[in-house]
């Protein structure tokens, strides 16, 4: 009976530990990350933010510029997974990313749940419709008065809280996987209007080659987003190191080589900051 | 890593309309597998080879691949050859088909279970061959299947978070878009959890009524 209720006990303790101390080494995160010769990021596979190449190389240009700044802080590589917008922040949060490099956003719930680094990739929201825009869908307001209109975005992304925030009926907010899929749903008739970022857009209708679409860029009333990386609350030392090395590619110009070619604006992410965005009216 | 409660019963009516959306599909895919099983037991029945062969091939191949590999292929596949169905629609036509084949074999092993006297005392009274399955057959086949068929509607039930991915507004999809604005999964899963848990052991007690009262007494 004793030897039950000790057994229990140090399992409980031990249980209790699991839960109160993780993974106590993260007092310097950096260091570890330097050991350890890779850094763990979360990406969407959405281009040209993310992207996985036929060969699994991971390219896109929040990943690009993850991969310089964690090369200057000593750290050789990003190992990247593909995950859900929605389950970003939750993974960040549980330990199994060490940061989110995934065109993110910055919104100000989101700056609540994690540490941003100063922006890097900015960019306005753009509508893809069939050709000729039949229902005529230039603002989410559109497709919220419209009593059949529905809205194809990617799961916890901006663009499926910028629809519900609108007003849209949540059953019309169709939440897509990825883009294939919801170039489909569109070409198949199942969803009226598909959302995602400008430049994304334009990266899958060129990808598309279909005559029968047409792209609305920039939606009317969605504000310009910038995404930044994102770490974990409590790794802001991390998140520091992380901007201090930003600062120096923004000042060098290196920054504007890695990204522009993607179709980004540098001068775009360098005249706002994490302040600003974090703050930004809801 | 805490449990909220004010997030639960915040959440709790989207997970409600969820529930209603998943115990739907389970309903209606039921039925439909109740269905399409009878047909499928029965054309592999038939004595014609043309119609037998080719059903029992395509049962075999439906039961060969996964559900999840079946509904893409309703749901994204099917409309380039023109034919464009609901969310809903295509999950229940998945779900009832996949489950169709199993039953199938429910029904076969009922009907196979009728005594071959009871099908001569039939043809020796003269009865056609529907009035032979409906009057003397099925009556005594269908009573002893009914718990394993209710056996397989419960697995449906639990397979039903396979809709979400094609976009179906069911339970585990409605916990997903609810923890894609919240952070938080630790509520809307286990929320998840404890709603087939409500809806399955009640069922699973019934279920065992129901094999007290009909196995063991075959053919009467």
């Amino acid at each position: 009976m004793n030897i039950i209720k000790i057994l229990a006990g140090t399992a409980g303790i031990a249980i209790l530990a699991s839960f109160g101390a993780p993974a106590p080494a993260s007092a310097d995160k950096l260091e570890d990350l330097r050991a350890q010769g890779f850094a763990r990021v979360a990406i969407a596979n959405e281009p040209p933010f993310t992207a996985v190449g036929a060969d699994g190389k991971v390219s896109g240009a929040a990943p690009d510029v993850a991969r310089e700044i964690f090369k200057r802080l000593g750290v050789a590589d990003i190992v990247a997974s593909i995950s859900e917008y929605g389950a970003m922040i939750p993974g960040l949060q549980a330990g199994r990313h060490d940061a989110v490099t995934a065109g993110l956003f910055m919104k100000p719930e989101r700056c609540e749940a994690v540490a941003y680094s100063e922006p890097v990739l900015c960019d306005a929201e753009a509508f893809l419709l069939k050709k000729g825009n039949p229902k005529g869908f230039v603002s989410y307001a559109d497709i919220a008065n419209d009593p059949t209109g529905t809205i194809g975005a990617p799961g916890g992304g901006t663009e499926e809280k910028l629809a519900l925030e609108a007003g849209v009926p949540r059953d019309r907010v169709i939440v897509v996987p990825d883009g294939q899929s919801g170039l489909k749903m569109l070409q198949d008739g199942r969803i009226d209007a598909y959302s995602l970022p400008v430049l994304s857009i334009n990266d899958l209708v060129k990808k598309a080659n279909d005559p029968n679409l047409e792209v609305v860029a920039p939606v009317k009333g969605a504000p310009v987003y910038c995404d930044g990386a994102a770490f974990k609350k409590g790794d802001e030392a991390l998140r520091d190191a992380y901007d201090v090395e930003l600062a120096k590619l923004k000042k060098s110009g290196e920054f504007a080589k890695i990204i522009e070619p993607y179709g980004f604006s540098a001068a775009a992410a360098m005249s706002t900051s994490r302040e600003k965005l974090c703050t930004a009216a809801k | 890593m805490e449990w909220d409660w004010n997030f639960v019963w915040q959440i709790l009516p989207t997970l409600v309309e969820g529930v209603k959306i998943t115990i739907l599909a389970t309903l209606l895919g039921s039925v439909l597998a109740a269905v399409v099983g009878m047909g499928i037991a029965l054309a592999r029945r038939s004595p014609n080879k043309f119609l037998s062969r080719p059903v029992g091939f395509l049962a075999e191949f439906i039961r060969g691949t996964p559900l999840l590999v079946q509904l893409y292929f309703i749901f994204f596949v099917l409309p380039d050859a023109g034919i464009t169905l609901a969310p809903l629609v295509a999950g229940v036509i998945g779900l009832g088909l996949h489950y169709g084949t199993y039953t199938a074999e429910v029904y076969r092993a009922g009907i196979d279970n009728v005594p071959r006297g009871q099908w001569e005392a039939a043809k020796a009274c003269n009865l056609s061959a529907p009035q032979t399955w409906t009057r003397i057959i099925l009556p005594q086949a269908l009573p002893p299947m009914i718990p394993a068929l209710a056996n397989y509607f419960i697995a449906m039930f639990k397979e039903t978070p396979l809709l979400s991915a094609i976009t179906v507004l069911e339970l585990m999809n409605q916990a997903k878009s609810v923890a894609n604005s919240s952070y938080r999964y630790i509520e809307p899963i286990t929320l998840v959890g404890v709603f087939f848990l409500v809806i399955s052991i009640p069922s699973v007690i019934f279920l065992r009524q129901l094999e007290r009262r009909y196995s063991g007494r075959p053919g009467r």
